[in-house]
């Protein structure tokens, strides 16, 4: 098969029998912003505002490179971003202020007392 | 304790932690808000569905392995309808998935994977490990099951048919592993006791010894 066969047959997503790194047998405990990602993304499956399905082939299509740098949660978050703005859910703009209002306030606040929870 | 949901102060696992805030733990809270405010999801559901994913372990798949091998009855309709036979016991499933139970015998060893992604059979274990979603699982699983599963220290002998099962967002999957010899004493709750997670996977079997690796 030609190098630009090889190329096209496959979506990054779809890995399996591909050449891969080493098995390692890694796990980690979810960071509180993983573990509200995880529970918003059920969320947004439940409203059928985003589905499993369409969060997959969101992750899929930010592409190789984006896929291959950011870590699994991260890529979730970025597809629903993306995923929200063609829906005309959200925009850009509206999320880049929020999302500078929130780092403005986590910055004030890094380190709250758990009790006030 | 809970999670932290939008407009509330954050938890903290470490006094020390210093730095600036997580990009993504940004991403998350401005994307929750905003969600929030458009009533496209409601206050406290985020929050909600952490306890609901927090009450979800693999000791919940292990009652219904338990039952299935104390009760033949239970097996057959487990076989048959998946899951409605594990909300028979009680576990209601939160989302839309179905499931197949896959039995393993003599002859037939079953290994689930996820290829595409990670699906898994999250009502009934919980979330799945991180290499059971990163790229080396996935993509060796499909082509050589049988070095995967030496690498877990699973010897599978060659005249035992290897099943892969590749997961999709609607269909999950989850292995009835082989009941040790040895157990037919065992209480049901004992033998649950001894289905880690890693077996209803299909990576490792069930051991009637202390090892609960990937439990």
């Amino acid at each position: 098969m030609t190098s630009i066969e090889d190329f096209m047959r496959r979506l990054p997503n779809d890995v399996g029998g591909q050449p891969s790194p080493a098995f390692q047998r890694v796990d980690h405990e979810l960071k509180p912003w993983e573990k509200r990602c995880h529970a918003l993304a059920d969320v947004l499956d439940f409203h059928k505002i985003i589905s499993t399905e369409e969060k997959r082939r969101g992750v899929e299509a930010l592409g190789t490179e984006m896929i291959g740098r950011l870590g699994y949660y991260e890529r979730w978050l970025t597809a629903f971003a993306v995923i929200l703005f063609q829906k005309g859910l959200l925009t850009p703009t509206q999320l880049a202020e929020r999302m500078a209002v929130v780092e403005s306030r986590f910055r004030a606040d890094p380190a709250p007392d758990p009790a006030a929870a | 304790m809970h999670e932290h949901g939008p407009g509330e102060s954050r938890p903290h696992d470490e006094i020390t932690e210093t730095g600036p805030p997580d990009y993504f733990d940004v991403l998350e809270t401005a994307l929750e808000e905003l969600l929030t405010e458009r009533n496209l999801i409601r206050p406290g559901e985020v929050r909600h569905q952490i306890d609901v994913l927090d009450s979800r372990t693999p000791a919940l798949g292990a009652k219904v392995i338990a039952r299935a091998w104390v009760d033949a009855e239970f097996r057959a309709r487990l076989l048959a309808d998946g899951r409605g036979t594990c909300e028979e016991l009680g576990i209601t499933f939160y989302d839309d998935t179905g499931l197949i139970v896959l039995e393993n015998t003599a002859t037939v060893h079953n290994l689930v994977v996820c290829t595409l992604c990670s699906c898994y059979p999250r009502p009934v274990l919980g979330l799945p490990p991180d290499w059971y979603k990163q790229k080396p699982y996935r993509a060796r699983a499909v082509v050589e099951p049988r070095a995967l599963l030496a690498e877990f220290g699973t010897i599978i002998p060659d005249e035992v048919e290897i099943r892969v099962t590749d997961s999709t967002s609607a269909l999950r999957f989850l292995v009835l592993p082989r009941r040790p010899e040895g157990t037919d004493d065992f209480t049901e709750e004992q033998l649950a006791a001894l289905v880690t997670r890693d077996a209803m996977i299909g990576v490792v079997p069930v051991t009637a010894g202390k090892d609960g690796s990937g439990a």
